[in-house]
């Protein structure tokens, strides 16, 4: 019966054959798979084979059964490896694929923020850390907190330093002594008048002037100090100033500070800083400090006595320092803006340039 | 103030201490405080031009109006071409450029041939030698000066730095070289040197100065001259007038001006042969009174007018400017001049009521000397006419008035190193004040009693002196020293609420960062607007006007965000294509409900205007230019929009219709609605719509082109509140859909309010009853899927399809208990909605 053995043997090859034949002509899983249906399933065609086996003797049997058993694991291992090859062609493919990313990508519209709102909060973000509250005020103002109370005496010329808008009074009334403010410095008083040292205040906030050129807009922005308290001195003030420069510009920059008169504070005296944005243009003299290594940023000095008096503080007590300066001009500085109409126009395309 | 450096250095005694060169004495002054804010070189190139003699002079061969002249330099002899009429004879003195000098200018002097004669050098003007305006002639040297003399080392000051110094407003005694050289010399520790000057001692008349308002005029010199020869003033004076930039006039006009430069006191000469009865009174103008002012303009005079006048009439408005009848000219022969102090407000009320800013009322107005500093500088120009007008004085009168008391202020030397944070060591600040002419008693060494100078008004308190000594003693040696003991940044930050809204500032920034992120630019907008416009936008609010505006377009302050937005999207309409998104967070002002501020700022508080804190969001659809993008807005993205950003800022808003009688006038009628939060007190925070089409035409928008526009009053809007959860549902939701027929006018929000309404009125029938509730796949209970008016709708009517969703909280629901709960809602939603539309129903 050995010859019946070897028959049925044969048979179980020749599918095997077969299968090999069509699983190298297979493209893809789904034929891998109707493959093994068909010769591997409850009825595939080995399967079926596997009732000669009842036909054998012992031995032949015995063989046939190893036979079958191992043409069958032949058989699964056949289409599992081309299904691997298959898989690795594939992926070999998608690697092969090149897309090109620089195509512009749809986006959705990126909106911005205006260089004086990401300046003010830049400036705020800086006195937040220090501890400082952030104040602000009405932009229409009594000359008593706008001036008076600021140690602006009527009738005198230090009231031309500030050429003033003044407002119309209300239908019904003559008060005629409403301006737009011309500085954030009424803050001040009205810090002092509804606080009690210490006191530690910044004021940014919007300004008025009767001033309209290159440089000048009737409309503007300032940010004020306030800083008052037992012990203040002008050393605490550009130990301040100094802390400040140094958080905004982000570099330790030299402060210098230069006698001059606001009739608010006294002794008083401009504030400069060392140009930070020499290093824009290499090799070329600066276009911002024009090569004088030095950027003037603004006014300071230490609270005048009457200004403490009329925001209800003992001048003999308490010693303050006060500074104040442009935030458009910092904002323009730190922008390269060229021209400060730019900011109050509205052109989408000078505003959308700053999405930060 | 323009302050010469050779005049500076004329009075500074030469000492150890070396005077400093240009641009250092640029950085000294403005380290005093006076910043020198330009600088201008005189006299370039006029080292090379020499005194000449006219040895010979006769007719150009050629040419009968140019003459011949023979020039001895000092060297040699030359012949040169002139065509000026005054050129002097044989002996005269005359300014020579020779042949190689190179003029101010840059004008270059080679020999020329003139109608076939060589000339070999020039006779100059002083308009060549750039050290005057006048151009008739060539200059005549004294006949004393020797041939080839250099016309720099003649006239000193020939060759000159001017610095233009910013005098802040406090500082009256800068406005004079006295004054700065007082300064530099304390700042150098050398020696202030004034001519002496004896007292003129002249005749005392009284008549010539009568003084009737003495709270107004503190002090009054009055000097007669007779015997004035009016001619031009000296070269040395003149060229330094020029370099100041003050036109030469005559011989006395330039010495009060000298004087005025020199001691920063203003003076006045009049004519006294034109006074009546050859006299001044000092007084009151009276209302209506008349006078011709030396620059012609015709005042009407006030009773708070000071006037000098004469026997009859007023002749000068008083430390402002002088009249025209009486003014000093060639021909003048007999004077009478004017020293005086006048009360710095009363001038300045003066100046401007007559709009006139002289010299005289800059320095009046900042406080001049009443003291020493007055009678020198009458002194000096009672010398200089004499000496240069050949006057004699013949009589004169010194009265007083009322002036500031001279305060003594206590300086604690303690003190200084308190407010300054620096010691300055005692000998230092006692040189300093001395210096400074403040007279020191120290006999109490920790409080010096300093009487300060008639001319420095502006030092009054103790910080005023310790601005002195810092000024001197400079601020590069100020240390940076944080005083205060407990550190920064142990304070936690508080942002006060802005006054004008209920927004915390940094809820205002997050308000702006959400817009940001839904795509809109930032717009800054001037606060100030054009009535007639913002009446066409804005017809209710009462604006605030502004007095003195610059421009009419700016009469008024903004009540409103939507001019100047329309006005920018005007400008980029104008300019470019592209589609517009703006958002703006400003303030805007009227005069209603006034501030209820309450606390020690209430008083002023109560009379300002309302100011608001409004958001506003304008989007442009249409192409604006051909080929240009449509970005296809609509009212509805920009509901989105404030949806979306108030989201951001934990405020839940919803859309819905304009409320019977709240139209807006600046939106289209019929396409506008409004923002309203929900919560316990639901309320109004804002509008949406597209702008009305009368808008559109008065900012010309192209046509095809529409803007949409919607604001929020954030003063309205409920502090943000952090977001709470709401539980993830277990069981599944089930739906029905519900097809409405609707008049077109009904809104969606109006069907969906009644249908939650009735949906949280309606008993249920059960504790675990479906409810209206958000479906699977939403966050909405009820959705509006469609309003459909095609085919099949009736005119007027329309199809509205709403979803709605139903869920119990611990169990899965039944299709026919949903249904029964949907039907009930639906009867009770629409009986409520026939108020509204009689005819709507299922369909």
């Amino acid at each position: 019966m050995r010859g019946v053995s070897d028959d049925a043997i044969q048979q179980l090859q020749g599918i095997d054959a077969e299968l090999a034949t069509k699983v190298d002509g297979a493209v893809d899983p789904e034929q891998l798979y109707a493959l093994f249906v068909e010769y591997l399933g409850k009825k595939g065609k080995l399967t079926k084979k596997r009732a000669l086996m009842g036909k054998l003797d012992g031995p032949g049997k015995k063989a046939f059964g190893r036979a079958f058993n191992a043409i069958k694991t032949a058989m699964e291992a056949r289409i599992d490896a081309r299904k691997q090859a298959l898989v690795a062609e594939a992926r070999a493919a998608e690697l092969a694929r090149f897309e090109d990313l620089t195509m512009p990508a749809p986006r959705g519209h990126l909106g911005s923020i205006h260089p004086l709102t990401a300046t003010r909060r830049k400036l705020e973000r800086v006195f937040l850390s220090m501890g400082y509250e952030v104040l602000d005020g009405p932009h229409v103002e009594a000359e008593q907190y706008n001036f008076d109370d600021l140690n602006f005496g009527k009738d005198h010329p230090a009231r031309d330093m500030q050429d003033t808008f003044f407002i119309d009074p209300q239908e019904g009334t003559d008060a005629r002594d409403l301006v737009l403010r011309t500085h954030t410095s009424p803050v001040q008083v009205r810090a002092m008048l509804t606080r009690e040292p210490p006191i530690r205040i910044i004021a940014p906030g919007t300004v008025f002037r009767r001033d309209d050129d290159a440089t000048h807009s009737p409309m503007f922005h300032q940010i004020e100090g306030l800083c008052i308290d037992e012990g203040v001195s002008m050393a605490d003030l550009k130990a301040t100033m100094e802390r400040f420069v140094g958080a905004f510009f982000g570099a330790k920059l030299a402060i210098r500070l230069r006698p001059s008169y606001f009739p608010f504070v006294e002794p008083g005296a401009e504030f400069d800083v060392v140009c930070p944005f020499c290093a824009r243009n290499p090799g070329e003299t600066c276009n911002v400090c024009r090569g004088s290594g030095w950027i003037e940023l603004g006014g300071s000095g230490m609270v005048h006595p009457n200004v403490l008096r009329a925001g209800g503080i003992d001048p003999e007590r308490y010693t303050g320092w006060a500074f104040g300066f442009g935030i458009d001009r910092m904002a323009m500085l730190l922008h390269g803006v060229t021209h400060l109409r730019l900011m109050f126009e509205g052109d989408v395309r000078f505003l959308e340039q700053f999405p930060c | 103030m323009l302050i010469s450096r050779a005049w500076l250095q004329s009075l500074l005694m030469p000492g150890r201490v070396a005077f400093p060169d240009e641009a250092g004495l640029s950085s000294l002054i403005t380290g005093l405080g006076l910043e020198v804010e330009g600088v201008t070189q005189f006299g370039a190139g006029l080292e090379a031009v020499v005194v000449g003699v006219v040895r010979g002079k006769r007719v150009h061969p050629s040419a009968d109006k140019l003459g011949l002249v023979e020039i001895d330099d000092g060297t040699r002899t030359v012949e040169v071409v002139c065509g000026a009429g005054n050129v002097p004879d044989v002996g005269g003195r005359i300014a020579f450029a020779p042949e190689g000098a190179e003029l101010p200018g840059g004008f270059k002097i080679g020999a020329r041939t003139i109608r076939g004669v060589e000339s070999r050098g020039m006779i100059c003007s002083e308009v060549e030698l750039g050290i005057g305006v006048d151009g008739d002639g060539i200059m005549v040297l004294p006949e004393a000066w020797a041939p080839g003399d250099r016309l720099i080392d003649r006239v000193p000051g020939i060759v000159d730095t001017v610095y233009e110094v910013s005098v802040t407003p406090n500082r009256p005694d800068a406005l004079g070289h006295i004054g700065v050289a007082r300064d530099v010399a304390t700042k150098l520790g050398c020696t202030l040197v004034v001519d002496p000057l004896a007292d003129p001692e002249p005749v005392p008349n009284p008549k010539l100065v009568t003084l009737s308002a003495p709270e107004r005029c503190g002090r009054y010199f009055g000097y007669a001259f007779e015997g004035a020869a009016v001619g031009p003033a000296p070269l040395w004076m003149r060229v330094r007038l020029h370099r100041l930039g003050l036109r030469s006039i005559n011989s006395v006009v330039d010495i009060t001006n000298y004087v005025l430069m020199e001691w920063g006191q203003p003076l006045h000469a009049f004519d006294r042969a034109r006074l009546a009865e050859g006299r001044v009174v000092v007084r009151l103008a009276t209302d209506g009174e008349t006078m011709t002012a030396l620059d012609g303009a015709e005042l009407t005079l006030t009773d708070d007018d000071l006037v000098i006048a004469d026997a009859e009439r007023p002749q000068a408005l008083a430390g402002v400017m002088g009249g025209a009848d009486s003014g000093v000219a060639e021909g003048t022969t007999t004077l009478l001049l004017e020293g005086a102090w006048f009360a710095p407000r009363d001038v300045r009320r003066t100046a401007r009521r007559h709009q006139i800013s002289s010299d005289s009322s800059f320095r009046f107005e900042r406080g001049a000397d009443h003291g020493v500093g007055l009678a020198r500088a009458v002194a000096r120009a009672v010398q200089l006419i004499g000496d240069h007008t050949g006057a004699r004085l013949v009589g004169g009168h010194y009265v007083r008035g009322e002036v500031p008391e001279q305060p003594t202020v206590v300086l604690r030397p303690a003190r200084v190193d308190r407010v300054l944070g620096m010691a300055i060591p005692t000998d230092e600040a006692r040189r300093i004040l001395a210096g400074l002419e403040i007279e020191v008693d120290a006999s109490d060494p920790d409080a010096w009693s300093c009487v300060i100078p008639t001319h420095r008004p502006d030092l009054g308190i103790e910080e005023d002196l310790i601005e002195e000594l810092m000024r001197h003693h400079g601020l590069d040696a100020l240390p940076s020293a944080p005083a205060m003991a407990t550190g920064y940044g142990t304070q936690a930050p508080t942002a006060l609420r802005d006054p004008a809204g209920a927004l915390s500032r940094a809820e205002v920034d997050a308000l702006v960062d959400a817009f940001v992120a839904t795509g809109c630019h930032e717009f800054v907008g001037l606060a100030f607007a054009c009535p007639e416009t913002l009446a066409a936008v804005d017809g209710h609010s009462v604006p605030v006007g502004v007095t003195n505006p610059m421009r009419k377009q700016h009469g008024v302050l903004r009540t409103h965000l939507l001019p100047g937005m329309l006005d920018a999207l005007a400008l980029n309409t104008a300019r470019h294509g592209r589609p517009v998104r703006l958002f703006e967070i400003g303030r805007t002002y009227a005069w209603d409900s006034p501030p209820t501020g309450t606390g020690p700022t209430e008083s002023i508080d109560r009379r300002l205007p309302t100011e608001r804190l409004r958001a506003g969001v304008l989007l442009s659809s249409g192409v604006i230019v051909a080929g240009g993008e449509d970005a296809g807005f609509s009212a509805q993205t920009v509901s989105a929009v404030l949806c979306d950003a108030l989201a951001r800022v934990g405020v839940q808003a919803h859309v819905r219709p304009t409320s019977d009688g709240d139209t807006v006038a600046c939106l289209h009628p019929g396409v506008q609605a409004e923002l309203w939060v929900g919560g316990a007190e639901p309320r109004r925070i804002g509008h949406v719509g597209r702008v009305h089409p009368d808008l559109s035409l008065r900012w010309d928008l192209p046509e095809g082109v529409d803007a949409f526009y919607g604001e929020l009053e954030l003063g309205a809007l409920p502090p943000g509140t952090p977001t709470l959860m709401v539980g993830l549902p277990r069981f599944p939701a089930t739906s029905r859909d519900l097809s409405l027929d609707t008049a077109q006018n009904l809104p969606a929000w109006t069907v969906v309010d009644a249908l939650r309404h009735a949906a949280s009125t309606l008993k249920p029938s059960a504790e675990d009853a479906p409810k209206l509730a958000p479906g699977d796949r939403t966050n909405a209970d009820v959705e509006v899927l469609e309003d459909y008016r095609g085919k099949g709708i009736d005119p007027g009517r329309r199809a509205l399809l709403l979803r709605l969703h139903y869920r119990a909280a611990e169990r899965s629901v039944k299709d026919a208990e949903v249904q029964s709960v949907h039907d009930a809602l639906v009867d009770a939603a629409l009986s409520a909605l026939r108020s509204t539309d009689p005819s709507v129903q299922r369909r």
